[in-house]
């Protein structure tokens, strides 16, 4: 305030010139004669006593120093007329009630803190100080501020009770719930006339969201709205599946947002039975429902929006989570396939151990297996694009199509192009390693230790000990390379073993 | 749909830890099998969550009564 103060009187010059500017329009409204007479007469008295004769100017500066040192702080109420800002930004106005009135004006600088745009008609109470403008002996209300009657006994209310529940604990951070990730239906509690629920409906209309709301329609200003609301909120809480609430209006004066700060709104929504988003008006708009909201949106469309973005999110999640899937399959596929090409490329393994080919045809069911999951994956992919397309095809796509066509190309591109052509790609080369698994490489086999010993002349694999003589030399295949050894010793009695050394 | 599925939030964590170990390797043929298949229904599961709801708005009336919302409130923004 005393900032203010001190703006004031910086700024009284140019102010004089002001007044001076509007005396043509305005000398009708003069007060001199009769308002000034109270004051003049204490004055008149002093001077009777001491016989000074006093200039005009020498009284009025006194009358001016009088009255301000005296009424530098006034609080005074009544009805606005002529209200009027001039061209240099400053409002002139004259206050009145029954029997009296009372001219006053009001700064630029102090007029650009007022809630409200003073109009004609409107009952206030003003604030300011009692000063004179000397050329024309008048005195004014130099206003500093200006609030609607009853505004005051608002502001006290509001600060009252946001005490009051703070003490309770109902803004705390700890009572604040998690939004789903994935609302089922979404709860509206607002003005079916009001400007929130078109914003709403138009954000999620035009982000393309398929989602499901309920409104609650609950009158949201004047006489009853707070119960009104208080008592949609109880109502929308328990619709099945409705598990987020959002609760607001649009913008408007601080009456009209009134509700919003009415205790039985603020105890609907802390005891709701799912997270509730407070969306009353615009970013500067301060309610007691948005302290006591689990999440406290800046507009009913920035509620709509955080619904809307939260599910893209969670749907380029799953894209990124199932695109990795995908190339973890493709790359067991390929590491499967090099084995075949391996074992395709060594014809002398024809005749492989059972196991071995037991092991191969069991590898083989089971690449078959998962060429066929990815196959039926793609397929599902399939489907749903041709679901976008119609769900495409059944909107005004003149209207729609930039932002749809986006996506659907995003989508496309992703979901044919990439994963599809590459599956295709995949799938085919699997098949033809699937048929070939029939003979699957004992490399596997080798890879884990084993090894296979030959004939010296390859011709033959080892499979009896007495099938080579000490001193015969034996070809050894391991995973990567193959020995050249030497027999020492046999051992007849078991029926594979094979001891060599280089 | 899959009773062995939680939720929503569940499904996401689940696919996660699942598309984690897939992508480590190492593990044999046949578990790796059982997690991708997991893990396509998962996915999928997932998918037909975010596409299930519908386009739809409805009024709740004071008798706690669900009606389809007047056209004039979901069409203004179509002209």
């Amino acid at each position: 305030m005393s900032d203010l103060f001190d703006h004031l009187f910086e700024e009284d010059d140019e102010e004089v010139e002001i007044v001076d500017s509007r005396q043509s329009t305005v000398d009708s409204q003069s007060t001199v004669d009769g308002n000034l007479s109270t004051p003049l007469s204490t004055v008149d008295c002093e001077l009777s006593t001491s016989r000074r004769i006093l200039s005009v100017t020498d009284l009025t500066v006194r009358v001016r120093d009088l009255l301000e040192a005296e009424l530098f702080e006034v609080w005074v109420e009544g009805e606005l007329s002529n209200c009027r800002v001039w061209n240099t930004g400053h409002l002139y106005f004259t206050l009145k009630d029954s029997s009296s009135q009372l001219r006053g004006f009001m700064f630029r600088s102090a007029l650009r803190y007022l809630k409200f745009k003073p109009t004609d008609g409107t009952r206030v109470v003003a604030r300011g100080k009692i000063s004179v403008y000397e050329p024309k002996g008048e005195y004014q209300l130099v206003c500093e501020h200006l609030e609607p009657q009853g505004l005051g006994a608002l502001q006290l209310a509001f600060d009252q009770l946001k005490t009051r529940l703070q003490a309770e604990g109902l803004f705390d951070a700890a009572r604040k719930r998690a939004l789903p990730a994935l609302p089922r239906k979404i709860g509206v509690v607002t003005s079916l006339d009001g400007a929130a629920i078109r914003d709403i409906i138009k954000v999620l209309r035009s982000r393309y969201a398929n989602v499901h709301l309920v409104i609650r329609p609950a009158r949201v200003q004047g006489e009853g709205a707070a119960i009104e609301i208080a008592q949609a909120m109880r109502q929308i809480g328990r619709v099945p599946a409705v598990d987020v609430v959002i609760v607001g209006r649009g913008g408007g004066s601080i009456e009209d947002l009134w509700a919003f700060n009415e205790e039985i709104v603020a105890r609907a929504i802390a005891r709701s039975p799912v997270p509730v988003i407070s969306a009353v008006g615009h970013e500067t708009d301060v309610t007691i429902a948005s302290f006591v909201a689990d999440v406290r949106a800046a507009t009913p469309s920035a509620a709509a929006e955080l619904v809307v973005s939260r599910k893209d999110e969670f749907g380029a999640q799953i894209d990124r989570l199932r695109d990795r899937l995908r190339a973890s399959a493709r790359a067991r596929v390929q590491r499967l396939s090099r084995r075949v090409h391996v074992a395709d490329s060594r014809p002398a393994f024809a005749g492989v151990p059972g196991r071995v080919a037991m092991r191969g045809r069991h590898a083989a069911e089971l690449t078959h297996t998962l060429a066929r999951l990815v196959r039926a994956d793609v397929a599902i992919h399939d489907r749903r694009l041709q679901h976008l397309e119609r769900q495409l095809a059944t909107y005004d796509a003149g209207r729609r199509l930039a932002a749809i066509g986006t996506r659907l190309v995003a989508a496309e591109g992703r979901m044919r192009g990439a994963a599809a052509r590459r599956h295709d790609r995949a799938r085919a080369q699997f098949q033809r390693a699937a048929g070939r698994l029939e003979t699957l490489s004992p490399l596997a086999v080798l890879g884990r230790g084993y090894a296979v010993a030959w004939t010296a002349d390859k011709t033959r694999v080892l499979r009896d000990a007495s099938a080579v003589e000490p001193g015969e030399m034996v070809n050894v295949r391991l995973a990567r390379g193959e020995l050249e050894c030497e027999v020492r010793t046999r051992t007849l009695s078991t029926t594979e073993d094979t001891e060599g050394q280089t | 749909m899959d009773t062995s599925i939680k939720d929503f939030e569940a499904a996401i964590a689940e696919l996660e830890t699942i598309v984690k170990k897939l992508e480590e390797g190492d593990l044999p043929l046949e578990q790796s099998l059982a997690l991708y298949e997991r893990g396509v229904q998962l996915s999928r599961f997932c998918h037909a969550r975010l596409e299930e709801a519908e386009r739809r708005i409805e009024i709740l009336n004071e008798r706690g009564e669900l009606k389809t919302a007047p056209a004039s409130l979901s069409d203004q923004h179509d002209r």
